[in-house]
């Protein structure tokens, strides 16, 4: 894999970095602005999108993901695809349980209140 | 005091290059493994936060945000000055690539000053399961179950930040001054910056998972 000269140690300036690193504090910015009142629901979708996509960044540019040995990429796919792997079979165990997720009462324990029962 | 030495590979390969390279793979291998004990840990969290969310939405409030929040900006600015050592080093510019890896080392250093004083507010606000925990009135037991993931989580990612400055000060001190990272071979000091990113990397998902939630 070839490594572009914006990137490669050998001949790179700061300013791709800084600017990568700008972009990633202006990222985090927007995550904190959804903690608060106005996205919802929404919130952790986009705060997690905003990690995965900060997660990206430093694993393609500060990381060098991109560039050789292109062997990295085998193992770089193969954390997430066993990661993804442990999920889906912990998954299986949980979609399979009789009230769960528990139904979501904002006043109260959600829990308890959903082993009431029939 | 060399700044640098004539460097040749290990006898199993053929040019610094080649040994480089494999050094670099070995790391993502490691982090493989990071991968997935970080990710069964935060597998375990969303299964609890679903299961009890009203509860892990009111233990969240009590996490110190500001404290959070200056850690995630010490960590985004440390993996810069990291990779600006490793460019420096390739460019066979000393005295900058030292002054970056003693910016990264400090940089660690005040995000583990940082933990270490929110871990004494955190104390005082008795949120520390078995040893010092207050529940409220009002509040579900299951409460304690987002603490203990706060300090498992936390403690873990503290250690392995430890171990990165203290491979930062190993470049420091010894590496260097023994004139072994060159523009030559540099890629012991690039995989000490891969295993530094992944750790930022692994507070960039504790940050929304701690700090972020129930604010609204």
């Amino acid at each position: 894999m070839t490594i572009g000269p914006e990137i490669d140690p050998k001949r790179a300036g700061a300013l791709p970095f800084v600017l990568a690193w700008a972009v990633m504090l202006m990222l985090a910015g927007v995550s904190l602005w959804t903690a608060f009142p106005g996205v919802g629901v929404w919130a952790p979708v986009v705060q997690y999108g905003i990690a995965a996509l900060q997660t990206a960044i430093l694993f393609l540019l500060f990381m060098r993901l991109k560039g050789p040995p292109s062997l990295k990429w085998v193992f770089a796919v193969s954390g997430f695809f066993w990661l993804l792997f442990l999920y889906g079979l912990s998954m299986t165990d949980y979609t399979n349980r009789q009230n769960w997720p528990p139904i979501y009462y904002p006043n109260g324990p959600s829990f308890q209140n959903s082993q009431r029962g029939p | 005091m060399p700044d640098s030495v004539a460097l040749r590979p290990e006898i199993q390969y053929a040019n610094l290059e080649q040994q480089g390279d494999t050094a670099q793979l070995g790391m993502w291998v490691f982090l493989v493994n990071e991968t997935l004990f970080f990710g069964a840990l935060i597998f375990i969290y969303f299964m609890y936060r679903m299961t009890y969310p009203h509860e892990f939405a009111e233990a969240a409030q009590d996490a110190v945000l500001w404290c959070g929040t200056v850690n995630l900006v010490l960590l985004l600015t440390s993996s810069l000055t990291m990779v600006l050592a490793i460019n420096s080093a390739a460019q066979g510019e000393r005295r900058q690539m030292i002054r970056w890896l003693i910016a990264t080392a400090a940089l660690g250093i005040a995000f583990l000053l940082v933990k270490g004083y929110e871990y004494h507010l955190d104390f005082q606000s008795k949120v520390v399961p078995v040893v010092n925990f207050e529940t409220k009135a009002g509040e579900g037991r299951a409460r304690q179950l987002f603490w203990v993931f706060y300090w498992v989580g936390t403690g873990l990612h503290a250690i392995h930040l430890i171990i990165g400055v203290g491979l930062v000060l190993y470049m420091l001190l010894w590496r260097i001054r023994q004139g072994k990272i060159t523009a030559v071979y540099y890629a012991p000091l690039e995989v000490v910056g891969i295993y530094w990113s992944f750790v930022d990397v692994v507070w960039l998902f504790l940050y929304p998972s701690i700090y972020l939630v129930g604010r609204s």
